[in-house]
């Protein structure tokens, strides 16, 4: 295994700028946010847990655009490829979803593609846990296991590296001067923390009875006519923010907009909350009520993506609980319904 | 050139505007880049600047150069392609979708069920199956409409009453003293089709409430769940099941449909909605 002291990361952070435009998560405040990497580091949080946007953010765009005119090919909002650092194991889990929507291989989005190929991902392991993380009961670690290119696990005075992919592997290769052989306590340290952070998720889960996903089978349906999708949503706005929030949700509305000039398609970031979304013309709208919407977002994450692509479609990253005005916390919507069973 | 930008309208010509009805005209296209369709498969139609919305086309199949589609007025791209006038520029996207299995048709006895708006897409599908009549041991056509007035394609539909393979009956809710044809729900219509109900094809395309009410009378005649094929009403727009908004199930109406057998889709929640 690899180490890379901080200076010398420093050094592999300025020289992937040639190459990508590099982001990283600073610390403002209580929170973590990418920020692109201008050469300062004073702010800079490679470890902790996941920034307050989500991953997704670098791959569909929260609006961009998708067509322009009738010119054939394909937009491209960045002219290079992006280097995205420190990312957590709960946002890598959002490719499972992200992958089977936009990378189907009969059904492909070019914009997503082009994105999925070029960006580099260097995850980091959290090295630490706030009172929303949940990870562990999706199946998950705070440090991630796959779906990264490198992975930094931070030690005294620097990280150890670990390639997972053809991309990560040649980049240690092409700049191996930067790095040393790790030594052993490094690696007993870096299990230490591990550890440590597990066990503070673990006590997260136990304090807010989080159920395994593991009970999860089914759950949906036994509670399809269940009165608790009324209570649940009793207290929602309907702003729409758990979905935009979330490393996992893909909706997407098509838009265009035109000038004297030319014509544009965007699309944006779109939510199953908002009352229009599943809309017909004609005026039938299949969840014409918002605790019908607070359940097709259950649905669409806990029996569509199950049952389509073999995962459930949550990181336990628990962005939704801390982004909801009304206190919906999932945590709570799972518990009771494996309690329904 | 296979275009790599499935969300990239292709440029399109309006080379007629037709009006049906006070509430539907239909459109006759011509884009720059030939759209090749199975007949069910949809389109969606660009109305440059104002966004775009699904329509399945209403024309032949095997009629490539120009299509057809009928548009109701009902939402806001609607309103604006009912303003389009022959020479103005729209875009088209697609084909998208299944289509009906033609193939699985074949040496059965097929009936088609058709309310209001659910005549354009169910034109085409009629086209189809008049150009392979032979194929089929009978074919059957029931349709409903509101009115007189808003019954779409009337002088070609009444003109099908003359052909000797087709059994045809049409009817409306409320007459009026233009219309000599039956008054009636089409449910009503439906009933003693002369067909074997087991073995054969029902083919239903309507307004939600005309579906649903069709399809729970053909199961009573005793049709079988996998012979019924529904047309789907969803809030259709990607087109290739990445935006969400169709979502039947563990199916997307825009990938998977829009056509579905009705064992496909009758443990779903919400489908008449």
């Amino acid at each position: 295994m690899a180490y890379i002291s901080d200076g010398s990361f420093r050094r592999l952070l300025d020289i992937l700028q040639d190459g990508y435009e590099v982001y990283l998560p600073v610390k403002k405040g209580e929170q973590r946010f990418y920020r692109r990497y201008d050469g300062s580091f004073d702010d800079v949080v490679i470890g902790e847990v996941r920034a307050f946007e989500p991953l997704k953010a670098f791959f569909t765009r929260a609006r961009e655009v998708v067509a322009q005119d009738f010119k054939p090919g394909v937009p491209h909002a960045q002219d290079r490829p992006l280097a995205i650092i420190g990312v957590k194991a709960c946002d890598l889990k959002g490719f499972k979803v992200q992958d089977h929507v936009f990378a189907d291989p009969d059904l492909q989005d070019p914009l997503y593609i082009k994105n999925r190929k070029e960006n580099l991902i260097i995850s980091a392991d959290c090295t630490c846990a706030i009172d929303t993380c949940f990870c562990l009961a999706l199946g998950i670690t705070p440090f991630p296991a796959q779906d990264y290119d490198i992975n930094l696990s931070t030690v005294r005075g620097g990280f150890l590296v670990e390639a997972a992919s053809e991309k990560g592997r040649a980049l240690l290769a092409k700049h191996k001067t930067l790095f040393e052989e790790a030594k052993r306590e490094q690696e007993g340290d870096r299990d230490r923390l591990r550890a440590k952070v597990k066990a503070r998720v673990e006590e997260n889960i136990k304090r807010e009875k989080v159920p395994s996903q593991d009970l999860f089978e089914g759950i949906i349906e036994r509670s399809f006519e269940s009165p608790m999708w009324d209570q649940e949503a009793k207290a929602c706005v309907e702003c729409g923010a758990c979905t935009l929030i979330c490393p996992t949700c893909h909706c997407f509305l098509l838009y265009d907009q035109k000038d004297e000039a030319r014509m544009a398609r965007l699309r944006a970031w779109d939510s199953c909350m908002f009352k229009d979304y599943a809309r017909v013309a004609g005026g039938a709208n299949p969840r014409p009520k918002l605790w019908m919407r607070l359940r097709n977002r259950f649905d669409k994450k806990f029996n569509f993506f199950p049952q389509v692509a073999g995962v459930y479609a949550c990181t336990g990253c628990g962005r939704c609980i801390s982004a909801c005005p009304a206190k919906i916390d999932i945590r709570k919507v799972l518990k009771r319904l494996v309690e329904n069973a | 050139m296979p275009d790599t930008n499935p969300y990239r309208p292709v440029k399109t010509e309006v080379l007629d505007v037709i009006t049906e009805t006070p509430t539907i005209k239909t459109l006759r296209l011509k884009p720059e880049e030939a759209i090749s369709f199975r007949t069910g498969q949809f389109i969606e139609l660009t109305v440059p600047g104002a966004g775009e919305a699904p329509f399945t086309p209403s024309s032949r199949p095997s009629q490539k150069e120009v299509l057809e589609v009928t548009v109701m007025r009902v939402g806001k791209v609607t309103e604006k392609i009912h303003q389009l006038k022959k020479g103005d520029t729209v875009g088209l996207r697609g084909p998208f979708g299944n289509g009906y299995p033609l193939d699985d048709f074949k040496g059965k006895e097929i009936l088609v069920v058709g309310g209001g708006c659910g005549f354009a897409p169910l034109r085409s599908l009629m086209y189809s199956l008049f150009e392979i009549r032979s194929e089929f041991k009978n074919l059957l056509f029931r349709g409903g409409c509101k009115n007189p007035q808003e019954f779409l394609y009337r002088d070609e539909i009444f003109d099908w009453t003359k052909k000797k393979d087709l059994d045809i009956e049409l009817t409306v809710d409320k007459g009026d003293p233009t219309w000599k044809g039956k008054v009636g729900l089409v449910t009503v219509i439906i009933e003693g089709a002369d067909m074997d109900y087991k073995k054969g094809i029902a083919i239903v395309c309507g307004p939600p409430i005309m579906m649903k009410f069709a399809t729970k009378k053909l199961l009573e005649m005793g049709f079988l769940d996998a012979n019924l094929y529904l047309s789907m009403e969803k809030n259709m727009s990607c087109g290739i099941g990445k935006c969400g908004h169709c979502r039947i199930g563990t199916h997307y109406a825009c990938k998977d449909g829009p056509v579905f057998r009705y064992d496909q889709i009758k443990d779903c929640h919400e489908i008449w909605d």
